[in-house]
């Protein structure tokens, strides 16, 4: 059928006008179209006569000329409109002519008469309705008035009375000519506006999408880069659980070929044979639904310990497209953290012993065990006991902090009085308060119940902290201790102090392990700056808030608020 | 001496050993040291001591294995059993077992006051 297509387009070329206004091509070509029709008549009229001849039809010369005559003129008027239409002649001038000329060739087709206003008068119809075809749509009405005034003329020829209703329905005519060749011309500018709209629109879509293309491909390159340059196993599953990419990392880290990486997914990555069963139900939670409970575990991957840690993968409309999960080597830093535990546990065990004996002894001695002893041994024997129970808290104070890093630091419950814990901070505090002559009061608010439930002993690590910090940082005044009720569901631990207190800016940090306000005021009262931290850290581990005001050189305010939990035998009784 | 009560310190380590059982002498008890759990185990048939000074981390035989034993034994129903611990934690594990849990440093005279009011009567 390709001879067609070609046949079709040569027919085309024969017949398109190139021109700039898209209606006056349309116009020509319609033109072209009647011309090539007219031509074909007049090759058929031209092969007529011979053709008759040779059938044995007789015909007079003057006949045969005639039809030969017509045939060839017809041809020739044909092939020269054509000519004018396809020159560079505007677009009005060829039809013009063509439609002038119809419409003249028009009037000797018939009698006057007949012409006038017989049978042949409709015939004047054809220039005025090929008018609004083949030209502007105003040029009906100068064909109307050719057409009349060729019958009026053709009425004086035949001496009979110009038919005036033919001309008003000329004219009629040419309205409606006029009428539907001006909405045939809307239409078909209306249409090649939406073409013209629907192009450009194809085509901006068409470079959104070759740029889209590009920025992807460099996304993709860029993606590819980050992921094989970050030092962490990363792995990426599809909604189905199954690996979509992985990086070199990830081989290295779980010695799995990429290819093989690459064929996994959830199931077959779990089941490997170096997971027990505990920490294959861990890490297949992580992987196919990360963000629900844990984020981030540590697993045992054979002889190495790795940190997992998973997310979601959403695309920009929020939709989840699978789960990214990254491996991280943790094995060295779990050996030193497992290193540093027991180190601590160790050396303070191991300083306690003999810490211990230290203060024993000098107790001894001073309490005259092994004789009796001047005053200046028994001052020397003292400042032992008093440096040696500074180092005791220091030691204590590091294994709780490191407890408390290791999250091995527990909150044990349990119902206890209020009183009893006041009179235990008071036995612990009350000689350290006296030797520098502050005085620490205490006042318990009669609306708490006399039992709650709470871990005593670190309720007390905390009220002894506090108070050895206040006590350690006034130089004369009061230190309070306030256990009071908050509101309906809290009560609060308060320790008030008319020490130096601390500048403004520096209570941000006060929290802060190792840390203490001012290096000399550090010398001076030889903190440690772990008891703040650690209270703090307790603090929120019995789900209460520390919180602090202070104003330099009139004191400060710790207050702790914790959650009341009233013990059952006081809610029945 | 025929009237004083006796004190056993059952504690691994020799200093702190030294110390409370002259903290238990200066309370005026007649003090036996001893520093192995095994030993301490044996000793425990023979005798009825009014106080026991209890280390709980103990070569061979472990503290806590000896307060059930002195516990589970009518005969010692009598003895107070004092449980020194370097452990504060591990301390309230104890509470219902022994009469006083004391928590390392153990301070001489807080040992000596607190036994001192311990004798019988």
């Amino acid at each position: 059928m390709i001879w067609l297509a070609k046949f079709s387009t040569k027919v085309n070329q024969f017949l398109d006008v190139p021109t700039a206004d898209p209606d006056d091509a349309r116009r020509r070509k319609l033109l072209n179209i009647i011309l090539a029709g007219l031509s074909i008549i007049a090759l058929a009229i031209l092969l007529v006569a011979p053709l008759a001849r040779a059938l044995g039809q007789t015909m007079s010369s003057g006949e045969m000329a005639f039809i030969i005559i017509t045939g060839a003129g017809i041809l020739a008027g044909a092939v020269a409109f054509y000519a004018m239409n396809k020159s560079q002649l505007p677009g009005w001038v060829a039809s013009t002519l063509f439609l002038l000329f119809l419409s003249l060739t028009m009037v000797m087709a018939d009698s006057p008469e007949q012409l006038a206003s017989g049978r042949s008068l409709f015939i004047f119809v054809i220039p005025v309705v090929a008018a609004g075809i083949l030209l502007k749509p105003g040029y009906v009405f100068l064909f109307a008035t050719v057409s009349s005034v060729e019958i009026y003329i053709l009425a004086q020829v035949a001496h009979s009375e110009p038919n005036i209703f033919a001309m008003f329905g000329f004219y009629m005519i040419a309205v409606m000519s006029w009428l539907s060749s001006r909405g045939l011309n809307q239409a078909l500018h209306d249409l090649r506006q939406t073409n013209a709209n629907l192009d450009r629109l194809v085509q901006e879509r068409t470079q959104e999408l070759a740029r889209a293309l590009v920025r992807e491909r460099v996304e993709a390159g860029r993606t590819r880069a980050i992921l094989e340059s970050i030092a962490d196993g990363v792995v990426v599953f599809d909604l189905q659980g199954k690996a979509i990419s992985a990086n070199i990392a990830l081989v290295r880290l779980l010695d799995i070929p990429l290819e093989e990486l690459l064929r996994a997914d959830v199931d077959s990555l779990t089941h490997s044979q170096v997971l027990d069963a505990k920490n294959r139900g861990i890490l297949a939670g992580l992987l196919t639904s990360p963000g629900q409970g844990v984020t981030s575990y540590r697993v045992q991957w054979g002889h190495k310990t790795i940190s997992v840690s998973s997310a979601l993968v959403e695309d920009s409309e929020g939709e989840r497209v699978g789960t990214v999960a990254v491996f991280r080597d943790y094995t060295r830093e779990a050996e030193i953290e497992r290193m540093k535990n027991t180190f601590l546990a160790i050396v303070s065990h191991e300083l306690r012993t003999p810490l211990n004996a230290i203060l024993g002894y000098a107790e001894m001695l001073k309490e005259a065990i092994y004789g009796p002893i001047n005053e200046k041994q028994a001052r020397a024997s003292e400042r032992i006991m008093s440096n040696v129970r500074r180092l005791l808290d220091i030691v204590s104070d590091l294994l709780d902090q490191a407890q408390i890093e290791a999250g091995k630091l527990t909150i044990q419950v349990r119902p206890f009085k209020l009183a009893e814990l006041l009179d235990t901070v008071h036995g612990v505090m009350d000689k350290i308060a006296g030797d520098k002559g502050v005085a620490l009061t205490s006042n318990l608010d009669p609306e708490l119940p006399e039992s709650i439930n709470g871990d005593p002993a670190r309720l007390q690590q905390i009220l002894v902290n506090l108070s050895n910090n206040a006590i350690k940082f006034t130089d004369k005044g009061s230190v309070n201790i306030r256990i009071y009720r908050h509101d309906k569901k809290h009560w609060g631990l308060e320790v008030l102090d008319t020490g130096i207190g601390i500048p403004e800016e520096e209570l941000p940090n006060i929290f802060d392990a190792f840390r203490q306000v001012d290096s000399t005021a550090s010398r001076r009262h030889g903190g440690f700056g772990l008891g703040l931290a650690i209270v703090k850290q307790l603090a929120e581990l019995m789900g209460g808030d520390l919180a602090v005001k202070s104003k330099v050189g009139v004191g400060s305010i710790f207050t702790i608020t914790l959650p009341l939990v009233a013990t059952k035998k006081r809610r029945t009784s | 001496m025929t009237d004083m009560e006796l004190a056993l310190v059952i504690e691994d380590d020799e200093d702190l050993a030294t110390i409370f059982s002259e903290a238990l002498q200066a309370a005026h008890f007649t003090v036996e040291t001893i520093r192995d759990g095994k030993q301490a185990q044996i000793r425990l048939f023979a005798v009825q001591p009014q106080v026991i000074i209890l280390d709980m981390h103990l070569p061979n035989v472990d503290g806590m294995v000896l307060l059930r034993l002195i516990r589970a034994d009518p005969r010692l129903k009598d003895t107070i059993i004092v449980v020194a611990t370097a452990d504060a934690r591990m301390g309230e594990l104890y509470v219902d077992e022994a009469d006083f849990v004391l928590i390392k440093p153990i301070s001489f005279t807080q040992l000596r006051d607190l036994t001192e009011r311990l004798h019988k009567g």
